[in-house]
């Protein structure tokens, strides 16, 4: 997969990610984490990448940098990092982010993982040092889910949010979409038409096990996971064109959530599981609302423009992302839930299947660039944009744990 | 013997990962962890998925669909995130003193594999008409105007043909198949394509049909009869098919 950057953080910070110290024995075929640091920070829009190769001398503990020359060169922080076995199967990563300019150590963490292990701790240390100097989390670490229609073909891959490690979960030849991860990140539940039908599976990520979990009659879709991850909230045609239920995924029981004639679907639950946020004609066009899980009280929440659909929360639940038509286009947009002020991110025309990223502070959606379909991510402010695309048409991004 | 033993591994894992596939390799791609096989995005398991099982090999402890059963073959595998602990540096050092070593590296699984379940679609029917273009049993689609599930007048003698039908063979099943233009959110056009197809539902039962002989169902967006981006091709997407039991 390729990724692209458009726009950026007007001001960066600049830094240098010196190559990690590795042991001698684990130097051949250990991937220097720095590496994927540098990629994931360099990619965000927020850093600028200094050269480190002019300032020569690794010192071998890298705790006693000299601070000095990165001073001299420009950089605001500086990375360093060293690898070690840990027994025959393991390694120990360390890493210190130092502020040069202050002369102080800003952050130091060690991680203990396999050798398979190493790229996520090196999106972790991104997430560290984001941290560290931002004041906010990344969103480096995660793993994002999203279906790749291939020669007619579908796949659900799974990848790390880098969208390295790619790899396809479930093949199917007949449509999927939808996937949905479960809070834990251990399953994921999405909906397949191999039954010449729409039929909602959870998987499990570890085994390949899956199960049908919605499978009644008519069509069965939509599928969006509760926080205590025991239920699922599912779009039903059984009883009338299409409503939401409530389907308790260990008795199998489908309780009715919302009522009348309209089409509702594509429901999401608040963070805290009191709402259910979902996507309904009943005002005459596709508008999102809000149902009170404990009294059943519905509200409309979008009432700009005639096309308001796919609502996704953000983790505190103070955001609603969706996508908004405006003259016969759809873009992403935001709005603030306190003042209901809309926020249109994107100037792509054909955007889908808005998802956060873990710290709440990116938007992972699909949309179309020359015919194919890709996957991209926007900052929540519309300042920071990445496109992400391979071989296929991708589409259907969920962001997960 | 440590030194020693690990190259070997090693090499071992990558002959399996990127040499000429021999037919044991391609098996043990399947149930090795994602962890320790790396599938680059631009050239995963795509090709290696929707391969039949090697009928030769019998160590695979995968049970692959039986062929012919649905004649839809979906599989799934296993991905087993690596374990991962953090510490604070000076905790580590400490661990570190106290000198423990971890050895509890991610285990393999093997991936699971499901049949895909089918509705009981099969079972034989004078079809004769089904298939001679002089009859409108042979036609199956109703088209609908934008942002419409209303049954155009030019459908009726098509539709009071199938009902006739399915009325005169009471063993006849149909599923109705609805299905909308690709504009806008996949699941929104799913329910919209459900709306289409119980408009041909109504219909059909109006015209007699009981209930139980016909399925509502809705393939939203992801079943476009033509591939293009301009208003000719949406409206050709804009249907509902009817397909009977066996077909």
């Amino acid at each position: 997969m390729t990724i692209e950057i458009v726009g950026g953080a007007t001001n960066r910070i600049p830094i240098a990610i010196l190559p990690f110290l590795v042991a001698p024995e684990l130097a051949s075929g250990t991937s220097d984490p720095a590496l994927v640091v540098a990629g994931d920070l360099g990619r965000s829009g927020y850093f600028k990448l200094l050269d480190t190769s002019t300032v020569s001398g690794l010192p071998a503990d890298p705790e006693s940098l000299p601070l000095a020359p990165w001073k001299a060169l420009g950089a605001d922080a500086v990375v360093v990092g060293q690898i070690k076995p840990q027994g025959s199967e393991r390694v120990e990563v360390r890493f210190w982010l130092f502020d040069p300019v202050r002369q102080t150590r800003l952050s130091a963490l060690s991680y203990t993982t396999t050798r398979a292990g190493l790229r996520g701790v090196a999106h972790r240390i991104s997430d560290a040092v984001h941290q560290a100097l931002l004041g906010e989390p990344g969103a480096y670490g995660g793993r994002i889910a999203y279906i790749v229609k291939h020669h007619g073909h579908y796949e659900l891959q799974v990848a790390d949010a880098d969208s390295q490690n790619a790899v396809t979960v479930t093949s199917s030849p007949e449509p999927l979409i939808s996937p949905a991860w479960s809070p834990d990140g251990r399953r994921l539940a999405y909906v397949s038409f191999e039954d010449k039908k729409p039929v909602v599976y959870v998987q499990n990520l570890a085994d390949g096990y899956r199960r049908a979990v919605a499978k009644f009659r008519g069509s069965n879709s939509a599928p969006a996971w509760s926080p205590d991850g025991r239920r699922l909230a599912v779009a039903l045609s059984k009883d009338e064109t299409s409503q939401i239920y409530s389907l308790d995924l260990l008795t199998g029981d489908a309780t009715r959530l919302t009522q009348g004639g309209a089409l509702d679907t594509e429901p999401e639950f608040s963070p805290d599981g009191l709402w259910l946020y979902f996507t309904s004609d009943r005002g005459g066009s596709p508008q999102i609302y809000r149902e009170s899980l404990s009294t059943g009280k519905v509200n409309r929440v979008t009432f700009e423009g005639n096309y308001n659909v796919s609502p996704a929360l953000s983790p505190d639940g103070r955001t609603l992302a969706f996508i908004h038509r405006r003259d016969s286009q759809f873009h992403v947009a935001v709005m603030d839930l306190n003042n209901h002020q809309l926020q249109v991110l994107t100037d792509s025309t054909q955007d889908e299947s808005p998802s956060f990223a873990g710290n709440g502070r990116v938007l992972l959606y699909a949309t179309m660039v020359q015919g194919r379909g890709v996957l991209a991510t926007v900052s929540i402010d519309g300042k920071i944009r990445q496109r992400l695309s391979q071989g296929g048409d991708l589409r259907e991004p969920a962001w997960g744990r | 013997m440590k030194s020693l033993f690990f190259p070997v591994l090693l090499a071992a894992l990558l002959a399996g990962c990127s040499g000429t596939p021999s037919k044991v390799a391609s098996i043990e791609d399947r149930s090795v962890t994602a962890t320790e096989t790396k599938f680059v995005a631009d050239k995963p398991l795509v090709e290696t998925m929707g391969k039949p099982p090697d009928a030769t090999s019998t160590s695979s402890s995968l049970p692959l669909p039986a062929a012919g059963r649905s004649g839809v073959a979906v599989e799934t595998r296993g991905l087993v995130a690596p374990s991962t602990d953090v510490m604070g540096l000076a905790e580590a050092k400490a661990a570190e003193a106290a000198a423990k070593a971890a050895d509890t590296g991610a285990t393999a699984k093997s991936g699971g594999v499901q049949d895909a379940a089918i509705l009981p679609y099969s079972g034989g029917m004078n079809q004769a008409d089904m298939k001679d273009p002089a009859s409108l049993l042979s036609k199956r689609r109703v088209q609908f105007d934008y942002d419409s599930a209303a049954i155009r007048d030019e459908f009726h003698a098509m539709l009071e043909a199938h009902a006739k039908y399915m009325k005169t063979n009471s063993s006849a099943r149909a599923i109705l198949q609805g299905n909308t233009d690709e504009r806008g959110s996949r699941e929104y056009n799913l329910a919209l394509g459900q709306r289409r197809a119980e408009s041909v539902f109504k219909a059909l039962n109006l015209l007699g049909v009981p209930e139980g002989q016909m399925e509502a169902v809705s393939m939203g967006e992801e079943k476009p009869l033509s591939e293009g981006h301009d208003e000719a091709a949406w409206q050709q997407n804009r249907r509902t098919e009817i397909l009977y039991q066996g077909e």
